[in-house]
């Protein structure tokens, strides 16, 4: 019992993280520039099916491990590829941005919805045009498992699930410090909070929205590109459901808020995976259920959000 | 008043206008494009075979197209934003396959009314709850609510799960005006009698955008706030209209499933379906009245058959969606009187097709200039 609770909370957990790095993206991109991004999702997947070549010709590169050390070594090879595959996501965040959203910023919301609905329907085919109908599956990760954590201490866990947890904490400790204390970041949050001050000052909007943009698709990306390494296979629907579940993390924690994001993708990562040891039939509906009690109770979310947006 | 029959005097001007129902009319143009499409309607399955589209699809555009029109109740007059209209297709539709499957009604009427009924309960209960909200928190409200009703079908039994339930009673499909209908017999009956009620539908919300309480609706649109102080009980109003809205898409989600006969719920409950709903609307033309309609037919037969005629359907659409957001933002319906217009024109003065030439170039020249600058500024951090 206190077994399958416990791993069953650390499955959770593992799920929030991925969600996380899904959801930040989203929010952030809302928060800034106050546009509801229905391609994030494709933005996630696309990620997926880039490690699959990037992780494919970086583990070509090293011999297969044999022991703890080339396993580590092995690992930091998939990460690092991992954060290539992602980086590709930048420029192709940053040409989205610039080419079909900035025009659409003035007019109203629906046609933000229909034009990243668009862009959704364009990258299916994008993947599908690059990677194929079949899904595929870059198969490091029996291989990241060989590197002992949980052993450690005495407690049998995949270690692939160990590393993407770490990783989720790094990313968030990473854009609470790029929010909170680099100079980008408060640039960023300045124009999250009043646009036409931000100019006044100096700032380029323009550059902000590209640069936050980018950075979104490069979350979702890496993302995607941790869900691709595990168990699971890269496909060409795979956004669609992390793109929903994202909308309800961001709705609980409170549209625009990172730590909000952070706290809304654990609650919904243990909650739906609790709902699978102890009652199945309500895992799909269990997130969304917590995000209606908070938008008829607490509609502002739980931790509100720290950008007013337009 | 007018000797003349269909002449009224308005500002001094003499406006010619078919009287429909007390108090609105239509423009000669008009009333010819009504009667245009009726025909069309009525001859839809004899004509279509000749230009070598699917009649059935056409069907379900229409069908799709019924839950837009309700959903551009909401988008048009009261401007919310609803992404949860396959919550009433669905109900619509799991409604006939319930009464079907589960207690054994074998009257298509009958179950279509149940059908109805079952989705403006749902909609009068969604909407007590999502009425008071605005902007992106009603959008996310209402794409809540069809999630957890799609979760809920899409895990329980009594739904038999991700298969759905079949819209026959002991093997054979249900009867129409208690008759046994063939195969081709039925769907024709089906058609007709959808025709019938959508020609009345269409007229029912014609007249209630019209009505003292349509223009109300705009107001709750314009300023809630404002609407509030002349005394408009806002969200008693926009509950209503949620409800009414809801029911039109029950009715086409209840003839979906008799047209299938087959009910999943991926393809009536899921979320993208609400999204699609959504997007007919804005694709045909939210500012007009038929413009869903029409916005439902073309969406429905672009993500449904462009997979016959292209292997990148998706991205087929996808350009048609960025097309229409880009250059025809009031969709295909409302952007035909611009567009006549501007033919007009061109046919008066051929020099006017030069400058557009020309229009069209120094355009291009500017998106270039400016993905330029962008790249310059991105790289170089300055321009």
């Amino acid at each position: 019992m206190i077994e399958s609770f416990v791993t069953h909370t650390l499955n959770g957990l593992y799920y929030g993280f991925i969600l996380f790095m899904i959801a930040a993206g989203l929010t952030i991109i809302f928060g800034v520039l106050g546009i509801l991004n229905l391609a994030h999702g494709e933005l996630y997947a696309l990620g997926a099916f880039l490690v699959f070549s990037v992780v494919g010709f970086a583990t070509g590169l090293v011999a297969s491990p044999t022991g703890t050390v080339s396993a580590i070594v092995f690992g930091i090879v998939v990460l690092a590829a991992s954060l290539a595959a992602a980086a590709i996501l930048l420029p192709v965040g940053a040409v989205v941005e610039s080419v079909f959203v900035r025009p659409i910023y003035e007019r109203d919301e629906v046609y933000q919805l229909l034009l990243t609905y668009a862009l959704l329907l364009i990258f299916i085919d994008v993947m599908k045009f690059g990677w194929g109908q079949t899904p595929v599956d870059p198969g490091v990760y029996g291989t990241l498992n060989r590197i002992p954590t949980t052993e450690l201490v005495g407690f049998g866990y995949p270690s692939y699930n160990v590393i993407v947890m770490l990783v989720g904490l790094a990313v968030f400790g990473w854009l609470v410090w790029f929010f909170d204390r680099s100079k980008t970041g408060r640039i960023v949050r300045a124009t999250a909070i009043n646009r036409d001050m931000a100019t006044a000052i100096g700032v380029s909007t323009d550059r902000t929205f590209t640069l936050v943009f980018a950075m979104g698709a490069f979350f979702a990306g890496f993302g995607g590109a941790m869900v691709s390494i595990g168990p699971g296979t890269a496909f060409l629907e795979m956004g669609l459901d992390p793109l929903v579940l994202s909308f309800v993390i961001i709705v609980i924690g409170g549209l625009g808020s990172l730590k909000g994001a952070f706290v809304g993708a654990l609650i919904v990562g243990v909650i739906s995976r609790w709902a699978i040891w102890l009652y199945p039939p309500v895992e799909l509906a269990a997130p969304f259920a917590v995000m209606l009690i908070i938008l008829l109770f607490k509609p502002e979310g739980l931790y509100g959000t720290w950008g007013e947006i337009e | 008043m007018s000797r003349i029959p269909f002449v009224e005097e308005r500002n001094g001007e003499s406006i010619v206008r078919v009287p429909l129902t007390r108090g609105l009319g239509l423009t000669p143009v008009q009333a010819v494009l009504v009667l245009v499409g009726i025909v069309l309607l009525f001859g839809l399955p004899f004509f279509s075979g000749l230009v070598g589209l699917s009649w059935e699809r056409l069907f379900r555009g229409i069908l799709f197209g019924i839950a837009a029109v309700g959903l551009n109740l909401l988008l048009r007059h009261t401007e919310l934003v609803s992404f949860g209209h396959a919550a009433f297709f669905g109900s619509g539709a799991y409604g006939v396959a319930v009464l079907a499957a589960h207690y054994d009604v074998s009257e298509g009427l009958l179950l279509l009314l149940g059908a109805v009924l079952i989705g403006t309960l749902v909609a009068i209960i969604i909407g007590y709850f999502v009425a008071g909200y605005v902007d992106i928190y009603f959008a996310l409200l209402t794409l809540a609510f069809n999630q957890v009703m799609f979760a809920t079908v899409f895990r329980s039994g009594f739904f038999n799960y991700n298969d759905g339930l079949q819209v026959r009673i002991g093997g054979d499909r249900p009867s129409l005006f208690g008759l046994e209908w063939t195969t081709l017999g039925y769907n024709l009956v089906l058609y007709y009698t959808t025709i019938v009620l959508l020609l009345v539908m269409l007229l029912g919300m014609w007249k209630l955008i019209n009505s003292p309480f349509g223009r109300a609706l705009d107001a709750i649109g314009q300023d809630r706030t404002r609407a509030r102080f002349i005394g408009i009980p806002v969200e008693r109003y926009v509950w209503i209209s949620f409800t009414i809205s809801g029911l039109y898409g029950a009715f086409a989600g209840g003839v979906y499933a008799l047209l299938r006969l087959h009910v999943q719920p991926e393809p009536t409950l899921y979320v993208f379906v609400s999204g699609e709903i959504l997007f007919m609307a804005i694709l045909g033309g939210f500012t007009t009245l038929v413009g869903p309609l029409i916005g439902g037919i073309v969406l429905v037969y672009l993500l449904e058959a462009a997979r016959f005629w292209v292997t990148y359907y998706h991205a087929l659409t996808g350009l048609v969606l960025l097309a229409i957001v880009f250059f025809m933002p009031k969709g295909i319906v409302g952007s035909l009187p611009s567009i006549g217009a501007a033919l007009a024109h061109r046919r008066h003065d051929p020099g006017l097709v030069r400058e557009d030439i020309r229009g069209i170039a120094a355009a291009m020249r500017r998106a270039v200039d400016r993905a330029i600058t962008t790249v310059r500024i991105i790289v170089f951090g300055v321009n």
